[in-house]
């Protein structure tokens, strides 16, 4: 969301109201807590910053932090995109630009780190965040400023760990954070409810990839045993797991449940749902099956070979949707080629709709 | 959209600092580094590659540590940076995403309670003062009464000590503990800084000391890696403070290629596990 003026206002105003909090000054009146956290006898330049008060203008140091944040995204974008775009040549690093930061400390800036930290141990944890916990444990006396402390820590977990920060729940405020880097269409599988069926259907996936992209509920059970879930014995969790795999998660689109055909007397098999191919990948799972055992997905060269293929296969879907919607863009966008965007008209449509198929 | 021919404006040269790229090859690194707490080298470097792999397929792969130096230079501004270590035991490299900022024990306070973080303080404090730099769960039990916080029963005390082995700040041997190599790597400041007199260090590298092997005659301690690489090949070793004799034997300095073609998994692998002091 643009931060708009309102809110420019807004914090122009706290400004002035909040005598006891002076953001302006370099570690003058940080209270003892903020202090205590970063004690450190490395030789980070915590003391020897040029003061803030270089900055004569009151609206300075929002707008140059926004600035600062913003100046590091176009190289972080720049070399993204040519990560993405596979026309042009990729910027290695030794040859793209560095991208200069800089590096003013107030007590404001030092929430920002504190709060990332804090967000970074929560998504460790894949637990989701709360905005009650966020001001009770980080923020306290900076309340005011939850918005924009939160605004510039989502930009740093974006820039540096490809985190995004969605609001899963507006009423009660509840965030998590999902992986956005391309190789996941959304990194994490969606749990609106709260209850953390995430770990239980990744182990089902995974039981299902590494026998092959169909295991026997027997096999299934026999993995779900190892948590220590069992048929009929119902979980303070999850509920009587039996229903949950071929139930619940049948009916969410996770999972199939269906017949070995043939079977006499009837036994059954699981494969993966749409919805799983949709919202995660076998790269994905092989990685958290990877974590489970305190390994790297490659130490399964069998599986990790079949993931590989299949993240290739994704990407050659994807350049395949870019394609066409770069078609569509560059005829929407060019006001010159009316008369060539006429001739397109046809290819165009044909690649809206080909291209919504896509996505 | 930002225009990004925009020229930096004049205020944000002056104390500008150059730092590296991020692409999305470093952020799947970071995350996945993030999500493992601790690896050892040879899993980083297949880490790597695979970030590689799905990112960025057709560029070369760059050398490790001018890699790690490049992301460190990004995590610089958010105090959090990529740590290299050694195990204490049997010297296997280890690389971890440690915080600079917070002390350990502030760290831990989002999810431990008032009276965990005591039991760990507590048990820290016996780790650092015991010869063979393990304590006993009895005699962390011990202290159950003297925690602050909510009165804990041993019982619980126990489980907690099991939540701080599962969150890879300490690892239990043989019903001792002591701190887990992640631990040390996170710690090391904020152990230096709270028991300055106590703390023990290492004759050779000069860093923390937990672990290690101590001369008899004068007292000088060194880290079993470091004893290692110092005494290797060498028939008669002699303490390189006093010159006496040193009468301990010398471990095996850590040969990655060695373990790999003898084809032993980590969680068959039995460390030595040294108490001489």
């Amino acid at each position: 969301m643009p931060r708009g003026k309102k809110s420019k206002l807004r914090a122009h105003e706290k400004r002035h109201q909040a005598r006891e909090e002076p953001e302006n000054l370099v570690g003058v009146q940080a209270t003892e807590g903020v202090r205590e956290e970063f004690r450190s006898s490395s030789s980070l330049p915590l003391k020897s910053l040029p003061a803030a008060g270089s900055y004569s203008n009151p609206q300075g140091p929002q707008r140059a932090t926004s600035t600062a944040t913003t100046t590091a995204a176009v190289s972080y974008t720049r070399s993204n995109e040519g990560a993405k775009d596979q026309v042009e040549e990729r910027p290695r690093s030794s040859q793209a630009q560095p991208i200069t930061e800089p590096f003013h400390r107030g007590p404001l800036d030092e929430k920002v780190v504190t709060l990332v930290h804090y967000l970074l141990y929560k998504y460790k944890m894949k637990e989701p965040i709360t905005k009650a916990d966020m001001l009770r444990k980080v923020i306290q006396t900076h309340r005011n400023h939850f918005h924009q402390l939160l605004k510039r820590a989502s930009e740093h977990l974006e820039l540096v760990f490809g985190l995004d920060m969605k609001e899963v729940d507006p009423n009660r405020h509840i965030y998590i954070l999902v992986n956005k880097l391309e190789g996941s269409y959304d990194g994490r599988l969606s749990d609106d409810r709260g209850v953390p069926k995430t770990g239980l259907l990744m182990t089902v996936l995974g039981v299902i990839f590494t026998k092959g992209n169909c295991a026997t509920e027997e096999q299934v059970w026999q993995t779900l045993n190892v948590i220590g879930l069992y048929e009929g014995r119902k979980h303070f969790i999850f509920g009587e797991p039996r229903k949950l795999i071929t139930k619940d998660l049948v009916k969410e689109n996770y999972l199939e449940y269906r017949q070995v055909p043939n079977s006499d007397p009837a036994c059954y098999e699981f494969l993966w749902g749409p919805r799983a191919h949709a919202e995660t990948s076998k790269m994905k799972v092989l990685e958290f099956l990877a974590k489970v055992h305190n390994t790297v997905p490659s130490a399964f060269p069998f599986w990790y070979e079949e993931a590989l293929r299949d993240e290739e296969e994704r990407a050659r879907a994807r350049a395949a949707a870019t394609a066409h919607t770069a078609a569509t863009a560059s005829a929407h966008s060019s006001a010159m080629a009316r008369a060539r965007s006429r001739a397109m008209d046809g290819t165009c449509s044909r690649a809206m709709a080909s291209s919504s198929s896509h996505l | 959209m930002w225009n990004k021919d925009r020229p930096v404006p004049s205020y944000m040269q002056g104390s500008t600092r150059r730092v590296g790229i991020m692409t999305d090859v470093h952020r799947r690194f970071l995350q996945l580094l993030m999500t493992h707490g601790v690896l050892e080298e040879w899993d980083v470097k297949r880490l790597q590659k695979h970030c590689y792999k799905v990112h960025d397929c057709n560029a070369t792969v760059e050398k490790l540590e001018d890699f790690i130096n490049n992301i460190n230079s990004v995590l610089e501004s958010l105090y959090i940076e990529i740590k290299k270590g050694v195990t204490e035991d049997d010297g296997r490299p280890i690389y971890a995403l440690v915080n600079l900022a917070t002390t350990s024990v502030s760290k831990m306070a989002s999810d431990f309670a008032e009276n965990e973080l005591d039991l760990f303080r507590k048990a820290l404090e016996l780790i650092i003062d015991s010869e063979t730099g393990f304590a006993s769960s009895t005699n962390i039990l011990n202290l159950v009464d003297q925690l602050k916080g909510k009165k804990m029963r041993k019982k619980e005390a126990e489980q907690v000590l099991q939540k701080f082995v599962q969150h890879k700040w300490l690892v239990e041997k043989e019903g001792e503990f002591t701190l887990h190599c992640r631990a040390i790597l996170e710690m090391e400041q904020y152990i230096r800084e709270t028991h300055p007199d106590a703390v023990k260090v290492c004759d050779l590298c000069h860093g923390l000391l937990i672990q290690g092997q101590s001369c008899e005659t004068c007292g000088i301690k060194m880290h079993l890696p470091c004893v290692a690489k110092y005494f290797q090949s060498n028939s008669e070793p002699r303490c390189p403070h006093c010159n006496d004799y040193w009468p301990h034997e010398i471990p095996e300095v850590f040969d990655p290629e060695k373990e790999r073609e003898a084809g032993i998994s980590k969680s068959n692998k039995k460390p030595l596990r040294s108490r001489q002091h």
